[in-house]
């Protein structure tokens, strides 16, 4: 209990630490009002074509309010694999390490931290501009039986990224891996066009990685909050969670034995 | 002439100082190639699900993107400081530039080689080969077009980036600047009205990196290439005259800077 405290005041600061700068915060969640814009064009030139209003399940205002989520949660992530890469580069590492706490479980409760406000910024900005171009969402509830989703989705992300940010331990610069990464979880995430669409042999392999349940299953679970999917979405998270937080136990500790730091 | 030899130095120092680690360079190409291919991937996805938006396919993609993704490179590896601009102008870091009898500009923003920008700069040729509309011919105005859409592009960092001598602290807004001249650069220029169109060429050009060079690829016209042309100088000149008016307001912070 004494050691949840510790983190618990750790996400609290950062927490209130990303407040400190509210012009910093809204500018950077203004970027989101651009890429929905440039989406709704695509979006209604391309349902305009199909001549239809739904297709593989899916209207133009669920494609919307898919894709401002799924945007929501991409923009709101804070770069934590870049800032560990600087902090082996710079040698402030070693400063990181010999505290009193769990490594993982401060980056951790620092990511959820500057998280939150990231995202709630994204999300109003994002959701009022898709409000003004296709109307409310078709089941607004859907927000709330995807919050769950969007907290696996989280823990996910954080499993990956700080797995990248500890190969700084041994290659210093991560920036070609995050690359890769982001690619990975657009391609296979859904992040720019729903799984949905992608071809049936394409969607089996998308939707059984850990990007699908990062980005697709807590957008699609919003726009069709069905007790079924949010059952399906919660068991593969759960899966990959325990599997990615294994791997990221076992990367961390052989890590740390590789790690060699730079002045400080 | 003289301005052209001083380059010529400047990048020949850039290159030897990027090739001292020439595995970290080779890795940041290769993995930004590969970046590339993969967001590219995406588009093939939806083309392959809607075929064409408003008569656009998935080879004019390939050409719009080619051309983009090399002036974009072209821009990173030969003035990599246009991306830092503003950082450089609020952190007072001007003062080491302004110490050299050289153009400030020049020599502030030709500093900097960004080495991802080798894998941007081949990948957009390789997108060129595989859109169906190579032909030699095609492939001189590839690299002019090339060269005309990083002009407009390095004129536009610079215009953007020039506003800190006025604001400050503002990488929020050179960001959401970037994003949007790249995202609405890659973006089928049929998506957009007349009004959209007119912001695409003036505001944000991102029709002068992406569309139009494409058409001046596609076939020549002396129209597409009026347009490069005359975009390029306008914006050029822009940019320089707000950096020279900025420049004006500089003030030093009197920081110590250690310049590597």
């Amino acid at each position: 209990m004494k050691s949840f405290r510790k983190y618990w005041a750790i996400f609290q600061i950062t927490l209130i630490n990303s407040l400190a700068y509210p012009g910093e915060l809204i500018g950077r969640s203004l970027m989101i009002i651009p890429f929905m814009w440039i989406f709704y064009q695509l979006w209604k030139v391309t349902y305009a074509a199909a001549g239809s209003d739904v297709i593989n399940g899916l209207s133009l205002g669920n494609v919307m309010w898919y894709l401002m989520l799924a945007e929501t949660i991409e923009l709101g992530r804070p770069l934590v694999a870049r800032t560990i890469s600087e902090n082996v580069k710079d040698g402030s590492i070693a400063y990181l390490l010999n505290k009193p706490y769990d490594f993982l479980l401060y980056q951790f409760s620092t990511v959820m931290g500057e998280t939150i406000f990231r995202t709630l910024m994204n999300a109003i900005f994002g959701g009022i501009i898709v409000l003004w171009l296709v109307g409310p969402p078709q089941h607004p509830e859907g927000i709330i039986i995807a919050l769950p989703a969007i907290l696996g989705a989280w823990i996910l992300h954080f499993c990956v990224t700080v797995m990248i940010g500890l190969s700084a331990f041994v290659v210093e610069d991560v920036s070609a891996f995050m690359w890769i990464y982001q690619k990975l979880a657009f391609m296979f995430g859904g992040m720019l066009i729903p799984l949905d669409f992608y071809p049936p042999w394409l969607q089996v392999i998308a939707k059984a990685l850990p990007f699908s349940s990062i980005t697709y299953g807590p957008a699609r679970l919003f726009v069709t909050p069905t007790t079924e999917f949010f059952i399906n979405v919660m068991a593969l998270q759960i899966i990959w969670i325990v599997v990615l937080a294994l791997l990221l136990t076992f990367a961390y500790r052989r890590g740390v034995a590789y790690l060699t730091v730079n002045g400080g | 002439m003289k301005e052209l030899k001083f380059l010529l130095a400047v990048w020949k120092a850039n290159l030897l100082s990027a090739m001292e680690y020439r595995a970290a360079f080779l890795s940041q190409a290769i993995g930004m190639m590969v970046n590339d291919f993969m967001y590219f991937v995406i588009w093939i996805i939806f083309f392959d699900r809607f075929k064409d938006v408003r008569g656009w396919g998935v080879n004019d993609m390939y050409l719009t993107y080619g051309v983009l993704a090399s002036s974009f490179g072209l821009v990173s590896l030969l003035f990599g400081n246009a991306f830092y601009l503003s950082d450089i102008i609020s952190k007072g870091r001007l003062d080491y530039y302004l110490s050299f009898p050289r153009p400030v500009l020049l020599h502030a923003v030709a500093s900097r080689m960004i080495a991802s920008g080798m894998g941007d700069f081949t990948y957009g040729f390789i997108s060129y080969a595989l859109s169906g509309y190579f032909a030699w011919d095609g492939l001189f105005r590839f690299v002019l077009a090339t060269l005309l859409a990083a002009t407009v592009f390095a004129a536009f960092l610079i215009l953007i980036q020039s506003l800190a001598f006025w604001l400050g602290v503002m990488s929020n807004l050179s960001a959401l600047a970037l994003n949007a001249m790249l995202t609405f650069g890659i973006y089928p220029i049929t998506l957009f009205d007349n009004y959209a169109k007119l912001i695409l060429f003036t505001l944000i050009p991102a029709a002068l990196m992406g569309a139009v060079p494409a058409e001046f690829i596609r076939s020549f016209t002396w129209q597409t290439l009026m347009e490069l042309l005359v975009g390029a100088v306008v914006f050029l000149f822009i940019a320089v005259t707000v950096f020279r008016l900025g420049l004006k307001r500089y003030e030093s912070g009197s920081a110590i800077q250690v310049e590597v």
